[in-house]
């Protein structure tokens, strides 16, 4: 058996087609009064380059390599972000280094380079998941585009630096060797 | 003026003449233009969105987004000017053309203000004066004259859609035009003439003391087959049958590009200019002020102004309100709705005259 369909009555005044114009006009004229009289700010429409979207919490934009107080960075190379990789965008190359530690002379292991190619990147998070010790952050920039293939690359001192006008951090360029005991500062 | 006239080797009565017929061309041609931009910002507003904003004059001056006309008409300018291989290349040249004169030349006869003496003088502001034997047959004639426009553009591209899009436009045209011509019969018919300045000149004066002496409020009726057929014979939606990118990629200006296109964009906006005016006039008094039984000379150019842009914002309105019609719906409409109702009117309208109204 079909199944029947109810077809729409329409009453006289619908029929005669005019009056649902006039309806719609109502409508259409609402629209435009409000828009019209809408400040640019509370529009829907965000014109991007002058205004920028708060982006919401949770949103995986453009990583951040983060850094101790002191500047020192907070990777210590253990290579959990590029496994868990999905786009193998990630690589590494770690370095030993001296540092004053709870057991001074202990011999502590941080990147000697640190690249994600962001043009592979799909801004999944899994190396946020991964990171032992949270020193790998997906914030909330979403404007990351370059004119060549090369500048998508971006290295170690690019990703310490990538918020640091947006936090009022300064720029770091080099690693440091804190004088004070890293635990220290970590409580 | 008298002066001015002398310096140019003219008589007073040809540069007057010549005056009006820059003035009133070249004012709606700009107007047309206007509209696109007002076609453009309306458009967004009604939807919630902002429309052209970004074109800036000298990279300075936005100007509410009025400096994309500009850009754009650069643009139209510098794109290069193709005609395709297999294209009737004469007819594809002369196409625009016949869109564009027809859509703009019907504003020949429609009164914009109120005439005037000076000097001994009688100036009528319409660019063919009052008396010419043509009156409003003149814009129905040109009217279906404007088919051509399209027609000619569609066939000579020599590409299936265009044609297809020709062929609907003008069927559809066509139809709509008796609907039309039994609506305007009528005012003729309760005018006693057929002169804009008559039809003018009979709507003046008030209607049960409350109303002006419009014809609106005599046929509305009338008003409402003559305003529908308008859309069908300026192509533009709900009617827009020319087009449809949707079914036949852009319609019978598929093939056109550069100026030529620009020139067809424009002559839909010339032809709803004319259109309006034509509502304004043949409904809504022309340059009558309502209440005011003889206006000064520039409230009446100002009250046709209002009016008329009044009619082409409706145009515009209707068309970001009302969703397309299919082709058979067209059809049915314009057969068995319009003609019908066009008739009913005038078949009524002389039963009342005939009756002593």
């Amino acid at each position: 058996m079909g199944v029947v369909v109810k077809k729409v009555e329409l009453s006289w005044l619908d029929r005669t087609y005019v009056w649902p114009v006039a309806k719609g006009m109502a409508i259409t004229f609402r629209h435009f009064i409000k828009q019209l009289f809408t400040p640019t700010s509370k529009r829907y429409t965000i014109q991007y380059p002058d205004m920028k979207k708060e982006m919401p919490d949770g949103y995986r934009g453009l990583h951040e390599l983060k850094r101790f107080e002191d500047g020192a960075i907070k990777c210590v190379a253990c290579f959990m972000c590029q496994e868990a990789c999905p786009a193998r965008c990630i690589s590494i190359e770690a370095e030993e280094f001296s540092d004053l530690n709870i057991t001074q002379g202990f011999e502590e292991k941080r990147p000697a380079k640190f690249s994600i190619d962001m043009l592979r990147c799909i801004y999944c998070g899994m190396c946020e998941e991964a990171c032992p010790k949270d020193a790998i952050w997906l914030r909330k920039d979403y404007e990351v585009a370059a004119y060549d293939r090369l500048s998508m690359n971006y290295g170690k001192w690019e990703l310490m630096n990538t918020y640091a006008e947006a936090d009022g951090k300064e720029r770091i360029s080099q690693d440091n060797t804190p004088s004070v005991p890293r635990r220290t500062i970590a409580l | 003026m008298d002066k001015l006239a002398s310096l140019l080797h003219m008589t007073p009565a040809i540069f007057w003449m010549v005056a009006k017929v820059v003035i009133v061309f070249s004012a709606v041609m700009l107007l047309a233009s206007v509209w696109t931009w007002v076609e453009r910002r309306g458009s967004a507003m009604i939807q919630d969105r902002i429309g052209p904003n970004r074109a800036k004059l000298f990279n300075r001056w936005p100007i509410l987004g009025l400096s994309q006309l500009l850009a754009d008409g650069i643009k139209f300018f510098f794109k290069e000017d193709l005609v395709p291989t297999d294209a009737n290349k004469k007819l594809f040249w002369l196409a625009p053309f016949l869109a564009f004169v027809p859509a703009l030349i019907g504003f020949a006869v429609i009164p914009f203000g109120k005439d005037f003496v000076s000097g001994g003088i009688t100036y009528h502001l319409s660019v063919l004066d009052p008396g010419n034997g043509m009156g409003l047959l003149y814009p129905l004639a040109i009217g279906g004259v404007a088919v051509y426009g399209v027609l000619v553009a569609a066939w000579s591209s020599n590409n299936k859609w265009s044609i297809l899009g020709g062929m609907r436009a003008s069927a559809a045209m066509v139809s709509y035009e008796i609907g039309m011509s039994l609506a305007v019969l009528t005012i003729f018919m309760t005018t006693g003439g057929y002169d804009p300045a008559e039809v003018i000149s009979a709507q003046g004066g008030a209607l049960w003391h409350v109303l002006p002496n419009w014809n609106i409020f005599h046929q509305p009726l009338g008003f409402i087959v003559f305003f529908t057929c308008m859309f069908a014979e300026t192509n533009r939606l709900p009617f827009d049958f020319a087009e449809g990118e949707s079914e036949i990629v852009a319609g019978f200006n598929t093939e056109y590009g550069s100026m030529k296109f620009s020139l067809l964009a424009l002559a839909e906006y010339s032809h709803l200019m004319t259109a309006s005016a034509l509502v304004a006039t043949l409904y809504f008094g022309g340059w009558q002020v309502p209440f005011m039984p003889d206006p000064p000379v520039m409230l009446s150019i100002l009250s046709f102004l209002v009016k008329m842009l009044f009619f082409a914002w409706v145009f515009v309105w209707i068309r970001w309100t009302v969703p397309r019609f299919r082709y058979d719906q067209l059809m049915r409409l314009g057969w068995k709705a319009m003609l019908p109702m066009s008739m009913f009117n005038l078949v009524f309208h002389a039963w009342r005259m005939s009756q002593g109204h």
